[in-house]
């Protein structure tokens, strides 16, 4: 048996997988910010000395591999050789590998017998950041300085003692300082748990061994991810889809496009066709593209080839500069979690060509942000959001599913009660959205309908839609899913249509009326099957008159 | 006394004879599955024909049932309906719009639709507000005539939830008075007694879940209950619960959601027991069957309680032990990947067609085929000479799917699955101590299932562990833990309000309401419950937070509400690594009233079977050498209480096997089980 036989191998992939686990529950437990806590919203990783993802934990994946810029970025600030035990590097800023403002880099050199042998990463988005709104992510911003404080390569623990300058100075720049600081030191000891961890790994099996062993793993996840790339025919294949507007010019669609080419085990994601970048903050840089494209890949290939720098290696990106998918510096990009959705959705739209039965419909790929802002009689304040999904592709062997997040985020919402007991908000209707899932063979997922009534004082509100003006399309000669239609009802009678992104008071009386994109529809709907057509019927998915008109169900009624 | 505890499995039914200065008596009947009723009953015949218990003597009968479960997963619960407040009918099938599979493309609904598709959903006007203020009274004639659609088309449960039902359970109450009166027959679960606490999608999910198998378990246990009568145990029949305490089956058949996965649940009962009477009340139960391995901590004598576990994937809020599964068991399949890697799992191979050693046509080399080349399993004696183990066939599969390909000997291959496996079971096991907050190191490993005393010590070596206790009885722990369990009671409402100024009357006002509801539950179980424990809890969390704590709740301490914080602070600093002096609230009140109970399994003491100590010999291998040793074999049975052996060395028993590898020893304690420790100590 030679040192590197594959059982020794998978034996560690096992403990690396545990080391990122029990960082990543580490910085989950001890974090303190509910965005962290219920919104799962941060990662944790272990990187090869030359900045290669070794390992992953993640609950969401727009958090994939966007620590690898981050990582190759501060390597070259800080060349590992003049790294020391216990120091800690920390970075933000989007325009030097970062992905928004609100996510925080550390990484942590992980240390054997005094030299580095790896590095421990965490990312978690923080609550507040500074910049021009509370919460960081302001749908009205123009420049990335007005979205929080920005933070470039830096030392923020010099060995066990921290950089107090920076950290005052970072104290000075946010909301709230405390809560900060604590996620912070959830960062910390997520990224000293992986590293003491991996350093007593290394004791165990010998560092010689050990990174013979790295080598050996991001080798085994690129052979699995090319041998599934060789399997999708080769050629080059074409999506289009739009986002609805930048939230400052609401009458112009924001065009993304790509190619992908699929050659032997390689493939390319070329974005050039995509329009440039936009004034709101819907830019997206490149690691945020990445994600896009790494969660694609994961999605087409097999999701069980383990997590690593393996896994991308095969994957090449197109971002021309200055476009929506690599802005130039200093546009915004807070808003960029929707670009991520629809550029995730283009390349798989793309793949649908090239995978026709393995590929369903195209989904709602919608998350509609809502928040109300505003005082409860007591005088005391509230800030509430919500996060909505819209409806799922069908298949080529089933409906698509309503309501249900979909593709690079994973997020749950609000439940009523929860909402009506923190706000004077009433929810009057939670329901599915009839007849709003693509038609066909089989039926795209519905969408929902929300209807809100503001109770007490003036709100203000904040809605950033999709789907409003592009629907999502059906595949196999699928009917697409419905846009999505925001209406607010005011107190006095009058209606006001939402353009997808909005910024507004509310008034008691006043009703907000929310409808999500369904997702598009697979095959001919001539061709569904006459029971379920009924079943759709009798369980309200679908109306009577599209039952006969656009199934050409007779006879039998309820 | 004699006390019986029968537990279903799904292979066999395993029955538990406790009986006042006699040894304890157990046996295994193959399960009934079309109805698990008829295997209880060949195990009372078997009692009284074989053991020679007197029915009328039985004073206690507490079963273990896996019927709600198997209802869920097997899609064979009632035909239900299910009522909600106007606006509100497709909150069962929204549900919280989060996937599981992150990375399919096509998915699959994460909701349990089919409980009641849209047909089946029913809306009625009626409305409070988030203080439970009526806002919108209730429509009678609406209940009535939306419950006579469903009647006419055809269920057989009702289940009503109600926004804020939780605050003012009024309107769902007289709902159900109003299907009583008009509908005699139906039978109705109502969410403000099913599961009364916030979020609307939670509750109603858990209400109709408990709808789905009420007539299913009422019919089940109304037999059963008949049944034992007919054999002459007057004894009343009791049942294991999730939480891991036993009721009477006349108060489980009211609210029998609360049997979802009480199996497991039962085992890590006993698994307290056998823990206790070794000297610890710190343990890690580790249950490697064949197709996973559940994972549970008891800390400081008590198993740890979830209040929201899945079922089939679903959400059920539905209190329960804490046990975790990992996919990897002794059926779990070692295959190469593309890329020439070993894996094992998550498939298995299950119990048909089996690891290729059962001979049943299994084609796929697994971890028990492994055990066997290593030379871990006699296949002349295992499950006791049940089931003889075919080691050629073992030893061929593994040869041609995993050696030959990696080009290693048949032995070095068996080593590489077992490695494979014990270090995914091992990070298992330490991410489930170190959600808690808790050191696995500072805890006995306590192995069951056939399989869990074959993987024991290399696990607690992995772990850092130095203390292993093996049961006397790994393969029925869980009828043990039927004996064990304590009659348990528990009833919650909520009550939403802030810690700060709080009056204490009005806690102590909920608190003795639910004391009597408890109170009232077990007055229905037999005699010799008089003075239960009473225990109460509040969850806890910080003000703008949306989890919660269970924290202890002492009536009796000088100021409680402050001990509750500093009680919640102190919960919160081990589970969450930190706290903070910020303002908390209540979120729900708790009482639970205990009765009964044992720690101890048996009554006489342990007594060894009385044959000679004499240890056979054969080849094993260990992951330590790369060369055979060959280890003392010894029978479980024949080693006295005091026995003492030292690693390399086997274990055989009936029902499992124990490997203690070198630089481990073992000792048999007076109630007969097997403690094994790192080192001389």
């Amino acid at each position: 048996m030679t040192d590197l036989d594959p059982i020794t191998v998978e034996v560690l992939r096992h403990k690396l997988d545990g080391i990122a686990n029990e960082m990543e529950t580490t910085l989950l437990r001890s974090s303190f910010s509910p965005i962290v806590k219920e919104g799962l919203d941060a990662s944790a990783s272990l990187f090869t000395l030359n900045g290669e993802t070794l390992a992953q934990a993640i609950a969401v994946p727009i958090h994939l591999a966007t620590l690898i810029p981050i990582v190759a970025k501060l390597r070259e600030a800080f060349p590992p050789e003049t790294m020391a035990e216990g120091d800690i590097y920390i970075l933000n800023d989007p325009y030097l590998g970062g992905t928004h403002l609100p996510d925080i880099a550390l990484v942590m050199p992980v240390f054997h017998q005094g030299r580095p042998i790896a590095f421990s990463a965490t990312m978690t988005h923080h609550q507040d950041v500074g910049g021009m709104s509370p919460g960081s992510v302001p749908t009205n911003a123009t420049e990335v300085y007005q979205e929080g404080i920005r933070i470039p390569p830096l030392k923020l623990r010099e060995g066990e003692t921290f950089n107090e300058t920076l950290v005052a100075m970072l104290r000075q720049n946010v909301r709230i300082p405390d809560t900060f600081m604590g996620d912070l030191n959830a960062q910390v000891a997520g990224c000293t748990v992986g590293a003491r961890r991996l350093s007593e790994l290394a004791e165990t099996f010998g560092h010689n061994r050990l990174s013979v062993a790295f080598e050996d793993l991001l080798d085994r996840s690129e052979i699995l991810t090319r041998q599934a790339i060789e399997a999708i025919p080769d050629g080059t294949y074409s999506y289009v889809d739009y986002l609805d507007n930048d939230g400052i010019e609401l009458d112009k669609r924001i065009r993304i496009e790509v190619a992908v080419t699929v050659e032997g085990s390689s493939i390319r994601c070329d974005f050039a066709g995509t329009d440039d970048q936009v004034k709101g903050p819907f830019n997206c840089v490149p690691s945020g593209s990445q994600a896009a494209a790494y969660y694609a890949v994961r999605a087409i290939t097999d999701p069980t080839i383990p997590t690593n720098g393996g896994c991308f290696r095969p994957v090449r990106l197109d971002l021309p500069a200055g476009s929506l998918v690599n802005p130039r510096e200093p546009a915004p990009v807070n808003a960029r979690t929707a670009t991520i959705k629809r550029i995730t959705g283009c390349i798989l739209g793309a793949l649908k060509q090239a995978m026709p039965e393995r590929m369903p419909a195209d989904s709602g790929g919608e998350l509609l942000i809502l928040m109300f802002g505003g005082e409860r009689r007591d005088g005391s304040r509230y800030v509430t959001g919500e996060l909505i999904a819209a409806g799922s592709g069908a298949g080529a062997k089933r409906d698509g599913v309503d309501v249900i997040e979909t593709d690079a985020t994973n997020c749950m919402n609000l439940p009523v009660e929860a909402l009506e007991m923190d706000a004077p908000i009433r929810v009057h209707r939670t329901a599915l959205r009839t007849d709003s899932g693509g038609a066909g063979t089989h039926r795209g997922g519905l969408g929902i309908t929300r209807e809100y009534e503001i109770l007490d004082g003036e709100v203000a509100f904040t809605h950033r839609g999709e789907r409003h003006f592009c629907a999502a399309r059906g595949a196999a000669g699928g009917g697409d899913g419905a846009e999505a239609v925001s209406t607010i009802r005011r107190a006095d009678g009058t209606e006001e249509t939402v353009p997808s992104k909005l910024v507004s008071v509310l008034h008691p009386g006043d009703r907000l009326i929310v409808e999500t994109a369904g997702g598009g529809g697979y095959g001919d709907a001539a061709g569904r099957d006459g029971a379920a057509v009924q079943a759709d019927l009798d369980d309200g998915k679908i109306s009577r008159e599209a039952a006969a008109e656009t199934y050409g169900l007779k006879g039998k009624s309820t | 006394m004699t006390e019986i505890g029968v537990d279903i499995g799904g292979t066999f039914t395993d029955v538990v004879c406790r009986r006042a200065g006699a040894p304890l008596q157990i046996v295994k009947i193959p399960s009934t599955r079309a109805d698990p009723s008829v295997a209880v009953l060949r195990s009372v015949k078997h009692m009284v024909e074989t053991w020679g218990v007197d029915p009328a003597e039985i004073a206690r009968f507490v079963h273990g049932t896996t019927v709600a479960t198997n209802a869920v997963i097997e899609r064979k619960g009632a035909r239900i309906g299910l009522l909600t407040t106007e606006g509100f009918k497709d909150v069962l099938e929204i549900g919280r719009q989060m996937r599981q599979a992150m990375y399919d493309l096509v998915l699959e609904p994460e909701t349990p639709v089919f409980l009641a598709p849209g047909r089946f959903r029913k809306e009625v006007p009626e409305r409070l507000d988030a203080e439970g203020k009526v806002l919108v009274p209730l429509d009678q004639a609406a209940v009535v005539a939306a419950v006579r659609d469903l009647v006419e088309d055809g269920v057989e449960a009702v289940a009503v939830c109600f926004l804020f039902s939780f605050l003012n359970p009024r309107h769902e109450q007289r709902a159900r008075d109003l299907i009583e009166e008009n509908f005699p027959d139906l039978m109705v679960s109502l969410s403000c007694e099913v599961d009364p606490a916030f979020r609307e999608y939670e509750r109603t999910a858990v209400t109709a879940f408990d709808a789905y198998v009420k007539p299913v378990i009422d019919r089940y246990l109304e037999r059963l209950e008949g049944g034992i009568a007919e054999a002459g145990v007057s004894a009343p029949l009791q049942v294991m619960m999730s939480r891991g305490g036993a009721a009477a089956s006349s108060i489980v058949r009211q609210r029998p959601v609360r049997l979802f996965l009480s199996g497991p649940a039962a085992g890590v009962v006993g698994g307290r027991m056998v823990g206790k009477a070794a000297g610890t009340e710190d343990v890690i139960t580790v249950d490697v069957g064949g197709t996973s391995c559940d994972i549970a901590l008891i800390a400081a004598g008590k198993p740890m309680i979830r209040q929201e576990g899945r079922i089939e994937g679903f959400p059920v809020r539905v209190p329960m032990v804490d046990v975790n599964a990992i996919g990897a068991g002794g059926g779990s399949i070692a295959w190469l990947d593309g890329a020439g890697g070993l894996k094992v799992g998550p498939q298995s191979a299950g119990s048909e067609p089996g690891p290729a050693c059962y001979g049943a046509g299994g084609e796929a080399a697994t971890v028990t085929d492994a055990s066997v080349v290593l030379g871990y399993l006699n296949p002349d004696y295992f499950a006791g000479g049940a089931l003889r183990l075919d080691a050629d066939a073992a030893r061929a599969v593994i040869e041609r799917e995993i050696a030959t390909p990696l080009g290693l000997t048949v032995e070095a291959a068996a080593l590489g699955i077992h490695r494979v496996v014990n270090a995914q079971m091992a990070e298992g096991i330490r991410l489930v101590s170190i959600r808690q907050g808790l050191d696995p190191r500072l805890f006995t490993l306590l192995p069951l299932g056939g399989a869990g005393p074959v993987h024991a010590t290399a696990l607690a070596r992995e772990l850092g562990i130095r203390r292993i206790v093996v049961p006397r009885f790994p393969g029925v722990l869980s009828a043990a833990g039927l004996l064990a369990a304590q009659v348990e009671h528990e009833v919650s409402s909520a009550f939403p309000r802030p810690l700060a100024g709080l009056d204490l009357a009005a806690v102590r006002g909920v608190l003795d309401d639910l004391d009597r509801q408890c109170a009232a539950l077990m007055a229905h179980e037999s005699g010799g419950l008089s003075d239960p424990r009473v225990l109460h809890f509040a969850d806890v969390c910080y003000i703008g937070q949306s989890y919660h704590l269970e924290v202890p709740l002492d009536l009796a301490a000088d100021d409680p509400l402050r001990a509750l914080y500093r009680d919640f602070q102190v919960a919160h600093d081990r589970i969450y690594g930190h706290s903070t002096d910020a303002p908390a609230q209540i979120v729900n009140l708790r009482s639970v009233h205990q009765a009964g109970g044992s720690d101890r399994l048996e009554d006489g003491a342990y007594r060894a079977n009385g044959e000679a100590v004499m240890p056979g010999m054969r080849r094993i291998l260990l992951s330590e050498q790369t060369e055979p040793v060959e280890p003392a074999v010894f029978d479980r049975a024949a080693l006295p209480a005091g026995h003492r052996l030292t690693g390399p060395a086997i274990v055989e028993q009936a029902d499992t096997t124990t490997v203690i590898e070198p630089g481990w020893s073992a000792t048999v304690t007076e109630a007969g089980d097997l403690i094994v420790e790192r080192g001389d100590a």
